[in-house]
């Protein structure tokens, strides 16, 4: 639910060097398994359906925890706890979104994704988009929207990778980008998304861990949350006001993008597929919400709890706001905790960044194809080598575009949100939308994101405080697809298929 | 919007919701733009429109033709009372937060009802009620099986148009 802000804030982190003996032995432990499970699942790829969506026979309990895994980024560990520390509880609207969207995910979109799959054979989100309005330009054009915004996501996530590695080994940024991005492309090329999610279970686990045991040192070293909050209302009680320091319209703003927007998130959605028993769905968002609880306790604590020591002068003021959770780790908690953590912050970037490698190559290799009516003969072959090519493309980018790729990752969130939200989580659960109402709105998400985020980017113009390009491309793409489709609403039941039309009235 | 039928009232309701929950927001955003400053109402509107997007697009979701959304219609008030009530109290309570507060479970009143009530009374309602709720109205064997069996037509008739994606004009 995070990805977008966290590896924006994550690459303006200079991560302090925690290359002590402890750090780096979890470190290496941590890489070792993460290769082991690689080999493992290498064997078991066989198909171009193993490769994109894991044979669609993962069980509940494994897929509900990768898809914890790679719906949190570094962010969780890093940058959002330095977003309370300076902000305050305004940050937390980021994350509360977290009690509603697993639920609502259900809901809206995992049974009928999950049918829809079953039913036609579909490997990928565009596919879905492509079956449920019959249109291949629907299909190419969400393929677009997705491949844009993993161009972004995945050199930003190479370059929070370096940061993460460099900081674990002391090997150097570069060294560090290369290191995390060939493991990741390792596993990612051998044994596809049935390695990205055993994976993304070991890797979960793991945030989760260390998530929980920060919680409870922190909550412990300050004397409960109640001391905490003692402390600083003493000092500066708009911290623990309900907006923070950041005003009302902002925070709504965030639970509003993070909320909605959740439903267009291609690495989480993408998983419905997978799972091998369509009944099993009955557990899933009670799994994942506790998960997604556990892994989100670390944001809350650290940020709360490392202003409270800092004002209480318990630890030396920090030097940047995202300093925290370092500064917590560091020189507070047993070492063996920051181990834990580094690795957890390793883990989340190489999460992520195994499932929009597998995302775009099944673009490349499926979904762009299928858009020009023609066929990929050998789709598990040419998936393994767009991989490779998308895993050296994001590195190099990440290399050599400095400042710009900081900018790449900071839309991908809301494009994948004003341009999937309503042509997918809408459309799939009404009739009455229809082809022209989809590609418009796909349309209206991917260039008024890329318009007002360049516009941004570059002061063109400044926005107002609390409003944000996502929040305006997605109320914009709703908004388009609502009015496009009532006035083509004539062809809207035309333009469903049987099949699809029976999963849809289930 | 497609005219309704007698078994689709309430995903047409749904989609009110959301449509005027979007529009609400949408609203607020381009009040900020206002040269006198951001007005208060925009918060509001926010505020309001929020809880009523996301409650009509999980009914959307959760509507199972004739029978609606039967027994989640509790579940879905609850929590769009909620969150209307978390970020209202927040938006309207005065700011009394210090260092003599009265703590709600270790926060500040205000804090505790956006970060308990917003963030965790919801976890505590909508997993259980769709678990509850699944095999009745979410997804049954049944219901498995007949995608199944389409599926199975699917795949036995593989030359059938209805599986590649062709617009209606490219068919022409």
């Amino acid at each position: 639910m995070i990805q977008t802000t966290g590896v924006s804030t994550l690459l303006q982190v200079a991560l302090p060097n925690a290359a002590r003996p402890a750090v780096v032995a979890v470190g290496i432990l941590y890489f070792a398994v993460v290769l082991g499970i690689s080999v493992w699942a290498a064997r078991r790829t066989r198909t171009a359906a193993d490769f994109f969506v894991a044979g669609k026979g993962i069980g509940l309990v494994a897929l509900t925890v990768a898809s914890v895994s790679v719906s949190v980024s570094g962010f969780a560990f890093i940058g959002g706890p330095g977003f309370i520390y300076a902000v305050g509880l305004g940050a937390m609207y980021i994350v509360l979104p977290a009690a509603v969207i697993n639920v609502m995910g259900a809901w809206v979109l995992a049974k009928r994704m999950r049918l829809l799959g079953e039913a036609r054979a579909l490997i990928t989100i565009p596919d879905a988009i492509g079956a449920r309005y019959r249109s291949r330009s629907a299909q190419g054009l969400s393929a677009i929207a997705i491949l844009v915004g993993i161009v972004g996501y995945m050199a930003t996530n190479a370059l929070a990778m370096g940061v993460v590695i460099n900081s674990i080994f002391g090997v150097g940024l570069g060294w560090g980008i290369w290191i995390g991005m060939g493991v990741t492309l390792a596993y990612s090329a051998s044994g596809g998304i049935l390695a990205g999610i055993y994976n993304d279970v070991f890797q979960g686990i793991l945030m989760a861990v260390a998530s929980v045991l920060v919680f409870l040192f922190v909550l412990n070293f300050g004397g409960g949350l109640g001391e905490i909050s003692r402390t600083i209302l003493a000092h500066d009680p708009t911290f623990l006001g309900p907006w923070g320091k950041i005003t009302p319209l902002a925070a709504l703003s965030f639970f509003f993008v993070f909320s909605m927007g959740s439903l267009g998130q291609p690495q989480a959605v993408h998983k419905y597929y997978m799972l091998r028993d369509p009944l099993q769905l009955k557990w899933y968002p009670l799994l994942k919400t506790l998960g997604l609880v556990l892994v989100l306790l670390l944001y809350f604590s650290v940020g709360v709890g490392v202003k409270s020591f800092v004002l209480s002068g318990r630890l030396a003021p920090l030097a940047s706001p995202d300093q925290a959770t370092p500064a917590l780790l560091l020189n507070v908690t047993p070492i063996i905790l920051a181990a834990l953590v580094f690795s957890g912050v390793a883990a989340a970037t190489m999460s992520a960044a195994n499932s929009f490698i597998n995302i775009g190559a099944a673009i490349v290799t499926h979904d762009l194809p299928v858009a020009f009516g023609r066929r990929v003969k050998n789709e598990l072959r040419w998936g393994r080598a767009v991989t490779v090519l998308i895993a050296i493309a994001a590195a190099i980018t990440a290399q050599r575009s400095g400042t710009m790729v900081a900018f790449l990752g900071i839309f991908g969130w809301g494009l994948f949100a004003s341009t999937l939200v309503p042509a997918l989580a809408v459309g799939l659960n009404w009739q009455g939308a229809t082809r022209a109402g989809a590609i418009a709105s796909i349309a209206t998400g991917l260039i008024v994101t890329l318009a007002l985020e360049t516009a941004a980017y570059w002061k063109v113009f400044t926005f107002p405080a609390g409003v944000t390009a996502s929040a305006v491309a997605m109320v914009s793409s709703f908004l388009v697809f609502f009015i496009v489709s009532w006035v083509t609403r004539h062809a809207a039941h035309a333009q469903i298929d049987p099949d699809v039309k029976l999963v849809m009235d289930l | 919007m497609a005219p309704a039928t007698g078994e689709d009232v309430t995903r047409r309701a749904a989609l009110v919701a959301l449509f005027f929950g979007i529009s609400a927001i949408a609203s607020g955003y381009l009040a900020a733009f206002s040269t006198a400053g951001t007005p208060i109402w925009a918060a509001w509107l926010l505020a309001l429109g929020i809880p009523v997007a996301l409650g009509g697009i999980m009914i959307l979701g959760a509507a199972r033709g004739r029978r609606g959304i039967g027994p989640l219609r509790i579940p879905f008030a609850f929590v769009v009372v909620v969150l209307v009530i978390g970020f209202g109290a927040a938006l309207a309570l005065p700011a009394t937060e210090g260092p003599l507060s009265t703590l709600w479970l270790g926060l500040p009143a205000r804090a505790a009802i956006v970060i308990y009530g917003v963030g965790l009374l919801p976890i505590v309602v909508l997993p259980i009620a769709y678990a509850l709720t699944f095999e009745t109205q979410t997804l049954s064997a049944e219901d498995v099986e007949r995608v199944r069996m389409l599926a199975r037509e699917n795949q036995a008739a593989t030359d059938n148009a209805l599986r590649e994606p062709v617009d209606d004009q490219l068919r022409g």
